[in-house]
């Protein structure tokens, strides 16, 4: 059983539709590698312990907290990190842009894990509830805002995104 | 304790109990990550063996086998809330990982099995579990074993999450007339359960005809109450016999947790009301409109 | 005088987005922690396992011998290569206490979690497991933990030496009080306790110094609010020339007060770096982050009253737990709880004491509202209090006792001088914005069918800009405007951003008072090596002196182009405009200039047409708001604010009786922070306050053991809110122009956690108050409220 073991294990990510081939320790987190091998600095450390979501990236789409997954459980895994939202031209996302324009951030820390938690929401869901963005959002922090315009640009997204939104009330 | 420990990623289940077998100590089971990561960034755990058994087939999936649900201990929160086969024959158990906290991030990530291995005392599964006389299948060097939820949260000598794998969860289906409600007290959105009640209840017409309570979150491990209420069967509900219910429920618990979140004096009291309010919820028939899928 | 465009037209007052929230949204921010160099290496600390402990030995053999682990050394060897750590605010020179501070705990460890020794390794995993290699000798002492014990007569002095706990006493006395509590109708006592919680900014702490070789000097990169003040504390801990350190505060994710510098860690990464000749970086761990304590403060507020219900007399005794002692300027904190009293309300006798005693808990930094927040809450407590002993609504006592509209400039019997403000108008806003009398309705509907609604008002007056004298906490603050060949403007500024943007509200100045567009203006902030002195960011003063600043060294610069344009055109200055960046003239109506053509020529052609300005177009102005006062009164009293802003928080809650759970309803805020600049950026302020003061008042808490051992060490027990707790915020601008400042500012963004956090307990005791229930110890966690609700239930309301 001993050849089972080794202190690293080989992942396959396919990160913001780039790929990399990584030889990574056991222990090392998702967002270690992110970080520091792979140079996704937008994704953010802040408190290592799955509580605040600063760390939030998707895995195949599902967004999760990347400080507490462990990088060697991923054997082949497709990330988007906020660094993958932009457009081929560089021009912000639709919930990017209502980030912006409704104040929706200010220090910014939380920000990525934020905005790709409501990805997740409005991919699925086009007419979110109050209720609905605070489901979506519950796994993240935001020390600054006092959560106010993070939920006006999750919902101004969505009417920027499914135009027929707006006929909805 | 090692600063480079060993990873292996065993094939399947017979490799992986080979390998477990092979190792003398220091292993350290992992799948989703959920609940060790926080431990090993701290440095509070330095395991020297991950055996990491997320990719075995034998592990996933939820199936139905007559009236029994077989749900793989590697099933994700995500998936226990959604999964029609779970929606509709085990909506307590659906619902209750709704309740799960840690956002969608830990809902995508975090697996049923992970959960009850954990063992920690203010989660959601195993009451929502306990109260639906649940099953657990453990592979260990003994070979596959199962045995009740409540046997194996009795018994401290079963080496899960280091020795042995916890490989299904099997819960009969609900039946048809079985009411059922969670209540889960949280002092707010970001905090973990202070009490969590687990009802099932079923009745004959307008007579409450048995009556199965599962408090969380109170005390070191879940209690189950169920003899203690035969007295108040046979009748209909009222309010004097919910805060019956609500007493026997306090009395249950003998040493309640005390922690930031509150201390043991109300946590003993807030075994009855959850209990009180899971017993109300079952009875309000609101319930199955309350999953959100 | 030169037109340059309407009022409609000017950027100042509009909701401009801010040019720096682009990096973050999509993951470009630098970070301190984005930063990496070449030879990197990091840092990881040990810490003392106990709250008070004679250290008899460390031995650092085990840690260096694990492989890539470059230096362990302890607090010994640190000693002897520093000074203490410069003091933030030297209690000393107010007539406090003072000791040597060292960045590592030497032979007596005076808290849990202080540093022993510190470990220097390729990379955090190794340096963590090699100072888990370390071993430390302990002799646990007795540890001094609560406050009343420190105190007590005869009880151990944290700091060996001392004759006893106090780090320092400051009274506050005006008038008679005495006579006026003996001529009182009525007095009322309230015993007020505020816990102990801290802003905990999502970004920890983060440094990274760098050994520079060749001009044998440091550059740190750190998370730091004060990035000038820091160079000189690090080259006095190093023994160096203040030019011989460089600061570079990167872009900060959230600070409130906890990244002003004083930490131990700051000179220490310093040090390490120069030991090793490489860089060297330390990351804050959340369970670190959670050491730093704030706010621990317990009142005895005894309010006077005549028959009709006018506050004569107050008095309060305050005793703080400010842990150990430590460079930061936590405990001022305390020291601006007292000045601040008797905050919004007219009474001239005033008998007030405030103790900053010494424990063994770990220190306190400054958090958002500096003590400001604590008069708040202990006033407004106290205020509900006395309207329930005497049986006026709230809302008429406080209109009954606010100062008038018509006395400002207010002398306060603390020795401030109350630059103007409509505390009835504010407060009255503030009721119509949530709606108060509807709400009263509703409450006594719901209480028909056995539901508790409460509402609860607090004001929070929060005086901004601070600066106190002999100290690095200016009031004043400089800033370079710099407009270049081609029109693009550079402002260069000593204040910097813990992330609200205030960098856009002074583009918007600038962009104003230059005429041209706000895309052309670039503002750098936090590099000492670029910026002008500067003090930073706190005490609300960053748009005050930073765009105040700004908005001279513009004028001044806008005048050059003018002459020089008004030369290039043959024409009077006073005859130009400046329309969409050209330049045209009243008295020549063909001509006309663009402002980058303007530009261009002011710097090229120095000997000719623009002769008549010095080159180039560059101006360094510094505002001093004129309020300060640092001349002692007859009575040895300063006024170090020069504004004084102020805001009333309306709460309305309902509680569950059975659980004790408290959920909110509706929230609303009205504030007067002067001219807004930019409405977008404040209402963002003032939501965030909001919910930092509710998240106190509810569950944030940082706990100990008996022992002195540290209970809360991540997000499972400190617990702050989330988006589902807060129900929508209403927020309205009651405006007081401040009669001083440029543009009337005020400051925005450290008021609110005291108004909101005093405005929840309000309404919770609102909503119990059928049941006998009244509390004033936070927070008001579901236990303690379902505790008070059984004892009142047994007959013993008050709790």
């Amino acid at each position: 059983m001993e050849d089972l073991l080794d202190t690293s294990a080989l992942i396959q990510l396919r990160v913001d539709g780039e790929f990399h081939e990584l030889d990574v320790l056991a222990g090392r987190t998702l967002l270690d590698v992110l970080r520091d091998d792979i140079g996704k600095k937008g994704t953010h450390l802040g408190c290592k312990t799955g509580h605040c979501g600063a760390c939030t990236v998707m895995i195949d789409g599902k967004v999760a907290k990347s400080c507490i997954t462990m990088a060697a459980t991923l054997a082949r895994a497709e990330i988007t990190t906020i660094e993958g939202l932009l457009d081929e031209k560089g021009g912000l996302h639709p919930i990017q842009q209502s980030f912006w324009d409704e104040a929706g951030l200010q220090c910014g820390y939380c920000a990525p894990g934020i905005v790709l938690s409501a990805l997740e929401l409005v991919t699925d869901n086009h007419h979110p509830s109050a209720e609905d963005i605070e489901l979506a959002l519950a796994g993240s922090l935001c020390r600054c805002t006092g959560y106010q315009s993070i939920k006006r640009s999750v919902a101004e997204a969505c009417v920027r995104m499914y135009p027929a939104n707006e006929n909805i009330n | 304790m090692s600063l480079h420990p060993m990873y292996a990623r065993p094939r399947d289940l017979e490799q992986a109990s080979q390998l477990l077998a092979s190792l003398s100590s220091g292993a350290v089971i992992i799948a989703g990550g959920q609940e060790i990561m926080p431990f090993i960034n701290y440095g509070v755990m330095m395991p020297d063996v991950y055996v990491d058994i997320g990719g075995i087939k034998a592990l996933k999936g939820v199936n139905v086998n007559d009236d029994e649900v077989s749900i793989g201990a590697l099933t994700v929160h995500r998936d226990i809330q959604s999964t029609e086969d779970i929606v509709e024959r085990l909506p307590l158990l659906a619902y209750a990982a709704q309740q799960i906290g840690g956002g969608w991030q830990v809902h995508n990530r975090g697996t049923i099995g992970g959960n009850i291995v954990s063992m920690h005392p203010l989660y959601d599964i195993a009451p929502a579990l306990l109260a639906l006389d649940a099953d657990v299948e453990l592979l260990s060097d003994k070979g596959l074993q199962r045995m009740s939820l409540l046997q194996l949260q009795n018994d401290s000598s079963h080496g899960l999450g280091s020795s042995s794998i916890l490989t299904k969860i099997l819960v009969k289906t609900m039946l048809p007339n079985v009411l059922w409600g969670y209540y889960k007290l949280k002092n707010s959105a970001g905090a973990y359960g202070s009490a969590n009640a687990a009802a099932v209840i079923q009745m004959d017409g307008e007579k409450i005809k048995s009556i199965r309570i599962v408090i969380g979150a109170v005390s070191e491990t879940s209690v189950v109450i169920s003899k203690a209420l035969d007295g108040y069967l046979g009748g209909a509900y009222t309010l004097e016999i919910g805060r019956a219910i609500e007493k026997v429920c306090i009395d249950a618990i003998d040493e309640p947790l005390s922690d930031q979140q509150g201390d043991g004096v109300w946590r003993k009291a807030m075994a009855g009301i959850a209990a009180r309010r899971a017993t109300e919820m079952a009875l309000s028939n609101l319930t199955t409109s309350s999953i959100k899928r | 005088m030169i037109e340059d465009k309407k009022e409609s037209e000017s950027y100042v007052g509009k909701s401009i987005r801010a040019k720096e929230a682009r990096a973050p949204l999509i993951g470009k921010a630098k970070y301190t922690n984005d930063y990496t160099f070449s030879g990197q290496l990091y840092a990881h600390i040990l810490r003392s396992p106990h709250a008070a402990a004679k250290i008899n030995s460390v031995d650092v053999s085990g840690a260096k011998k694990v492989s890539g682990v470059h230096l362990a050394i302890c607090g010994q060897d640190v000693f002897n290569h520093t000074n203490g750590i410069t003091d933030h605010l030297n209690p000393a020179i107010f007539g406090g206490k003072s000791t040597r501070l060292p960045c590592m705990a030497v032979d007596e460890a005076w808290c849990y979690g202080q540093p022993v020794a510190i470990v220097v390794a390729e990379d955090e995993r190794t340096a963590r497991y090699a100072a888990s290699r370390i071993q430390v000798d302990y002799t646990p002492l007795e540890p001094i933990i609560d406050v009343e014990k420190a105190v007590a007569k005869g009880a151990r002095s944290v700091v060996p030496g001392w004759e006893d706990n106090t780090l320092i006493y400051v009274p506050f006395m005006n008038g008679d009080t005495q006579a006026a509590f003996d001529a009182a109708s009525h007095v009322i006592t309230t015993d007020v306790k505020i816990h102990r919680f801290s802003s905990q900014p999502m970004e920890t702490r983060c440094y990274n110094a760098i050994w520079e070789h060749d001009t044998e000097s440091i550059t740190l990169y750190g998370t730091c609010q004060n990035p000038h003040p820091l160079r000189l504390v690090i080259a006095e801990t190093l023994r160096m020339n203040e030019n011989k350190i460089r600061i570079i505060a990167s872009t900060i994710g959230g600070a409130f007060g906890l990244k002003m510098h004083g930490h131990p860690e700051e000179p220490l990464i310093c040090l390490m770096a120069k030991l090793l000749g490489r860089p060297v970086k330390w990351v804050e761990s959340r369970e670190e982050c959670l050491l730093i304590g704030a706010r621990e403060q317990q009142h005895k507020v005894e309010m006077a009253f005549d028959s009709d219900g006018v506050m004569v007399g107050l008095r309060d005794n305050v005793l703080a737990n400010i842990g150990a002692p430590s460079a930061c300027p936590g405990w001022g904190m305390v020291f601006l709880t007292g000045l601040t009293m008797p905050g919004p309300y007219k009474v001239e006798n005033i008998d007030v004491h405030m103790n900053a005693v010494t424990t063994n808990k770990p220190s306190w930094n400054a958090a958002r509202g500096y003590g400001k927040e604590s008069t708040a809450i202990a006033l407004e407590l106290a205020m509900d209090n006395a309207a329930r002993q005497l049986g006026i609504s709230p809302i008429d006592l406080r209109l009954k006792n606010f100062i008038a509209k018509d006395s400002f400039p207010y002398n306060s019997p603390t020795g401030l001088v109350y630059d103007s403000g409509d505390y009835s108008g504010v407060l009255l806003k503030a009721l119509e914005t949530i709606d108060y009398q509807g709400w009263k309705d509703k409450q006594a509907a719901a209480l028909i069918e056995g539901r508790y609604l409460g509402i609860g008002v607090a004001f929070e007056l929060t005086p901004e800009g601070g600066t106190i004298p002999g100290t690095m906490v200016a009031g004043y603050d400089s800033s370079t405007v710099r407009v270049g060949p081609d029109g693009t403007v550079r402002v260069l500024t000593g204040i910097t951003s813990p992330g609200t943007h205030n960098a856009t509200a002074m583009a918007q100045i600038a962009a104003d008072e230059l005429g041209v567009d706000i895309a052309k203006i670039e503002v750098l902030q936090g590099d000492t090596n670029a910026s002008p002195y500067g003090f930073g960011n706190y005490s609300g003063r960053s748009t005050i002196v930073g765009g105040g600043s700004v908005a001279l060294a513009a004028q001044d610069v806008r005048a050059k182009i003018n002459a020089v344009a008004a030369a290039l055109l043959e024409v009077e200055p006073d005859t130009l405009n400046l329309v969409s960046g050209v330049f045209s003239s009243s008295a020549k109506s063909d001509a006309t200039l663009t402002f980058a053509e303007v530009c261009y020529a002011s710097y090229t052609r120095a000997y000719d047409v623009a002769m008549c300005i010095d080159p180039p177009l560059e101006a360094t102005r510094t505002f001093k708001p004129p309020g300060i006062r640092h001349t002692p009164d007859e009575n040895g009293r300063i006024n170090p604010y020069p504004s004084y802003s102020n805001a009333v928080y309306v709460v309305v809650c309902e509680v569950d009786t059975d659980t004790g759970k408290i959920d909110l309803l509706s929230l609303a805020a009205a504030h007067d922070c002067g001219k807004v600049i930019n409405p977008i950026l404040v209402e963002g302020q003032v939501c965030g306050a909001f919910a930092m003061g509710l998240g106190g008042a509810l569950s944030e808490d940082i706990q100990y053991d008996a022992n002195g051992v540290q209970l809360t060490k991540s997000f499972k027990d400190y617990v702050m809110l989330r988006m589902a707790d807060i129900p929508p915020i209403g927020v309205a601008h009651h405006d007081c122009p401040n009669p001083d400042n440029y543009l009337g500012l005020k400051g925005a963004g450290e008021a609110g956690v005291g108004g909101s956090a005093a405005a929840l307990v309000n309404a919770v005791n609102d909503a119990l108050e059928p049941l006998g229930v009244l509390m004033h110890e936070m927070p008001l966690t579901p236990s303690r409220v379902w505790s008070a609700i059984q004892n009142a239930n047994n007959g013993e309301g008050v709790n």
